[in-house]
């Protein structure tokens, strides 16, 4: 390998926001590099390791952390590389891989509502977006096309143009909620989602693996894999375990070069005309603010002083419960169908909006640990088992969370193998999220009555789980003083700097954020190409 | 690279190893020879014990013997202990659903055993973190219980939209 590499386009990041900018700019005839922390990683290996996996519940045991370019990893103990200042957990989780973190989500592709795009003007909370719905709208159905998405029509979020393709058939359990849920007044609704209902883009037709996290193993879904090929099969080199450790700036402030380490610390420079940072929410502020000198001496794109600020992500609470009727969650696709007529309203000005989502994720493993931990054994085992995997559900809400700038990542002293500072977040819930989440139980409560739910087990006040919708932390606007880049993606301090991923949503939104991330990266694109 | 069809079967070094591999298969080493009443009396016994907790009665030999064998390396206790609550179970004719209680009450070097053997057989997990090991999952009880109606997650449960009709 030399010492030096250059490229038109240096892409840092082969995560799918990342590896779409790619394979659009190398398309156009840019020549393009990416460069990748992590390993590449193999379908069939991952699926065979889940199979092997000693903890089926945890998403990232089928993807080990490289001693190089390591990511968080909480089980079985906490590898300590996402330094948690507190005061609220903040266990977020992502994996520094060839095609990023979408190897193991549940492929929801949604649109934001309009309104979530105008949250400040319109209920006196958390900050407007520098763009609209409609400028964004046309990237989000580019978008859909490429990644192969489908839903309801009827989620809020208008189209100018039908899906690509038609909705995943609905799971037997998604339709009894929506039968039953429909008297009380909601509407259950298959979700927006990047999985195939029929041949698509060469990849096949969900088959019900019923294993979209940690991995689909036959590819029905979309990931950032797929494009991270898609980008190298275009023409753009990719680099795994290339950790660039630094952005470097010539005189002007425009980007010159990035050095970045292979796994045994040597170090190579690459050169290039324009720069795009797509390592989400958390590796790319880190990055930044690793690459401070003595004219940007608190870190590349922050003379705002708002990189890393502004964390947020979606907690979750849920309701686990026995429905009346046998539903036998776990045939098709994990996470089908939810209630979207939450997600806005006058409210929003006291507490936040949520999504509410029903699992379809087989209950067989939960509830068979479950079970053994109460000392059930003998007959009543197999029968007890038998009948939670056919009766429980359960229910659980995706639930805006406003930007805060004392939520917030920044360097720790602590340092990773290559002697690189690890991440360090800063987190807390306020009073509209715990709002927000006593409304949701009310609604837990209901949904439970009208499915006939005994044995209601609510998840403890207070404590919410992470969905890893790493958002804010780079935010777009108008305004160089509190925002990070313009509301095309380019920094505003550095001229050949560009940010894609979910980090430069202003807000966190009411919906899973990696689909509008796409988008705006898409826009991003198409910006440069115009203004090149 | 070698080519792997290079050394055929006529190759006396093939020859020799194979030769050496049917002589192993057909006579059994000494040493299982002395090791095999102590050996079967913790097999037996886990199997015995096996049948109480799973509640069932016929348990699928070649996985008792690797649920076995994997219980024995995470823990060179197991074949006493298990022998112990074996003898235990006998004596006292313990329901099943009593025997935790039982063991947390009265027998607590006991009390770990139920659920290992029962995370065995169902889970098809042998150990505890960091050294907790997969031994079966497709063939795990928990998996073959509910397999009338659901595979387990990463297989195809069936065409497309199958999904969509009522479970039975």
């Amino acid at each position: 390998m030399p010492d030096s590499l250059a490229a038109d386009v240096v892409v840092i990041g082969s995560g799918i926001c990342g590896s779409l900018a790619a394979h659009r700019l190398v398309t156009q005839g840019a020549s393009v590099l990416i460069l990748e922390a992590g390993p590449r990683i193999d379908r069939g290996q991952i699926t065979a390791n889940f199979r092997n996996s000693s903890r089926k519940n945890d998403y990232m045991s089928p993807y080990p952390f490289s001693p190089w370019a390591p990511h968080p990893d909480y089980h079985p103990k906490d590898n300590g590389y996402l330094v948690q200042a507190g005061p609220y957990p903040y266990p977020a989780e992502y994996i520094r891989v060839v095609g990023g973190t979408t190897w193991h989500w549940a492929a929801q592709a949604w649109r934001v509502l309009p309104n979530d795009l105008r949250i400040k003007t319109l209920y006196g909370v958390g900050r407007d977006w520098p763009l609209t719905y409609e400028e964004l709208e046309p990237y989000y159905y580019d978008a859909e096309v490429i990644m192969g998405v489908s839903g309801a029509p009827n989620t809020g979020s208008p189209r100018a143009k039908p899906f690509p393709m038609e909705p995943v058939a609905e799971p037997w359990p998604m339709r009894r909620f929506r039968e039953r849920l429909a008297p009380g007044g909601y509407e259950v609704v298959g979700n927006t989602t990047a999985r195939n209902s029929r041949t698509y883009d060469g990849r096949p037709a969900c088959c019900g693996n019923n294993n979209c996290q940690p991995i689909c193993p036959i590819g029905a879904q979309y990931d950032g894999g797929i494009a991270a090929d898609a980008a190298e099969v275009a023409g753009a080199k990719l680099i795994p375990k290339a950790v660039v450790y630094r952005i470097e700036h010539d005189p002007q402030g425009r980007i010159a070069a990035v050095h970045y380490y292979d796994p045994d610390k040597h170090s190579i420079r690459v050169t290039g005309k324009l720069f795009i940072l797509a390592a989400n929410g958390i590796e790319t502020p880190k990055l930044l603010l690793m690459s401070a000198s003595d004219k940007y001496p608190t870190g590349l794109a922050n003379s705002s002083g708002t990189v890393g600020r502004n964390l947020m992500d979606h907690p979750s609470s849920s309701l686990t419960f026995d429905a009346e009727e046998e539903m036998w969650l776990g045939r098709g696709p994990q996470s089908p169908s939810s209630i979207n007529t939450l997600r806005d309203g006058a409210f929003r000005s006291e507490r936040a909006a949520f999504r509410l989502d029903f699992t379809n994720i087989s209950q067989v493993y939960a509830a068979a640990q479950d079970l053994i931990t109460a000392g059930v054994y003998g007959p009543e085992l197999e029968k007890q088992l038998r009948y939670r995997a056919a009766h429980q559900v359960s229910v659980k809400n995706v639930l805006e969370v406003l930007p805060h700038p004392q939520n917030r990542v920044v360097l720790s002293t602590q340092k990773d193998a290559l002697g690189l500072p690890k991440p360090e977040v800063h987190y807390s819930m306020d009073d509209y999220v715990h709002r927000g989440m006593a409304a949701a139980r009310t609604h837990y409560a209901r949904i439970a009555e009208l499915m006939g739910g005994t044995n209601l087990r609510y998840t403890p006040e207070g404590q919410y789980a992470n969905n890893q919708h790493i958002t804010g932390t780079m935010s777009m606007g108008n305004d160089p003083k509190d925002s990070v880049v313009d509301p095309f993606g380019r920094t505003h301090d550095h001229e050949n700097l560009f940010i894609a991923g979910t980090g430069v949503m202003p807000t966190s939104a009411t919906c899973n954020s990696t689909m509008t991330a796409v988008a705006i990266a898409l826009r991003t694109v198409q910006h440069i190409r115009q203004t090149a | 690279m070698d080519d792997p069809d290079e050394a055929g079967p006529r190759d006396p070094r093939r020859r020799a190893l194979l030769l050496l591999l049917l002589a192993a298969y057909a006579v059994p080493p000494i040493e299982w020879a002395f090791a095999a009443p102590a050996d079967d009396a913790g097999r037996d016994a886990f199997l015995s014990a096996s049948n109480l907790i799973t509640g069932r009665s016929k348990l699928d030999p070649g996985l008792t013997s690797r649920l076995y064998e994997a219980l024995v390396a995470d823990d060179p206790q197991f074949p006493a202990h298990v022998q112990a609550l074996d003898v235990l179970i006998r004596k006292r004719a313990i329901d099943p659903l009593q025997l935790q209680h039982s063991l947390d009450t009265g027998q607590p070097a006991l009390a770990a055993l139920p659920r290992k053997i029962a995370t065995a057989w169902y889970v098809g997990i042998v150990g505890e973190d960091p050294n907790a090991r997969c031994v079966a999952y497709e063939t795990s009880l928990m998996s073959v219980a509910v397999s009338d109606h659901l595979m387990p997650p990463s297989y195809c449960s069936g065409p497309y939209g199958s999904w969509s009709q009522k479970p039975g």
